[in-house]
């Protein structure tokens, strides 16, 4: 399944509700649903607001696709030339300011495994989950 | 998913108390919805000083929600105030404790857990 979407926050839910719907169709277990759920907004809502800007005539990709035992989603956006996985996750400077990259370690922590590649002008990244599924299937 | 935000004032250990009940997803598009409301609770005139987070109900959390609460926190904190959470799903107990994101966080059980707690922190500030 592809969606091509602007980049604005209400698409990037758009995606999250879709994705939802697509993992529950595989009968994955909620927990796991969350898990997709939660590295896709952080994943997106990075491409909104520091690929694009939050420009919202710019548009990005996701894809999801699974194989019975793990789950896809590949992100293609057209920003500037972006690793999410050699992100730090900077330390506060004291307890009441936030760190930088909450999001991208809340996706490195819920998520097997996260490639990145540039293929032309465009960044993609490629997120896996193995999948847990409810208590009955297989 | 949407985001439902009541907000109550109480009094929990003889402390008056504003409680926020937030029910449904906080995420990239509600946390801004948040924000607002919390704007008149944080403000430095006619502003609250315990702030009490009910998220008995909420059932999705992003990095964008926590940064309002650790935003609230510290605005309370400042005025000698407190953010506290109660009521925690295990998921989202979960992302507070991945990024250790409110070190030190007053997070509780429930209403009954704060309220001792707020009743001896009350002791403790009479005692000094």
């Amino acid at each position: 399944m592809k969606l091509e979407l602007h980049a604005t926050p209400e698409e990037v839910m758009r995606a999250v509700d879709t994705l939802r719907d697509f993992a529950r169709a595989q009968c994955v277990s909620e927990k796991t649903v969350f898990d997709l759920a939660l590295a896709l907004e952080e994943c997106a809502s990075n491409i909104i607001n520091h690929a694009f800007k939050r420009d919202a005539s710019q548009k990005f990709s996701v894809t999801f696709d699974c194989n019975g035992s793990e789950m896809f989603v590949e992100l293609r956006d057209s920003g500037p030339c972006f690793d999410p996985t050699r992100v730090e996750c900077k330390a506060p400077a004291n307890e009441d300011d936030p760190p930088g990259g909450w999001g991208i370690q809340l996706v490195h922590y819920y998520m097997d495994a996260l490639q990145y590649t540039r293929d032309g002008n465009e960044n993609v990244l490629r997120l896996t989950k193995r999948l847990t599924r409810h208590a009955g299937t297989t | 998913m949407t985001l439902d935000i009541q907000i109550q004032d109480g009094v929990v250990a003889a402390s008056a108390t504003t409680t926020v009940k937030l029910s449904g997803s906080l995420d990239t598009v509600t946390a801004p919805e948040l924000e607002r409301h919390l704007a008149p609770l944080l403000a430095k005139q006619g502003g609250v000083k315990e702030l009490v987070f009910d998220l008995a109900q909420l059932k999705f959390i992003s990095s964008a929600g926590l940064r309002v609460f650790a935003s609230a926190r510290k605005q309370l904190k400042e005025r000698g105030g407190q953010a506290s959470f109660i009521h925690l799903q295990p998921q989202i107990r979960e992302v507070f404790d991945i990024i250790k994101a409110l070190p030190g966080v007053a997070v509780f059980q429930d209403i009954d857990e704060l309220d001792r707690y707020l009743a001896a922190r009350q002791r403790s500030h009479t005692e000094k």
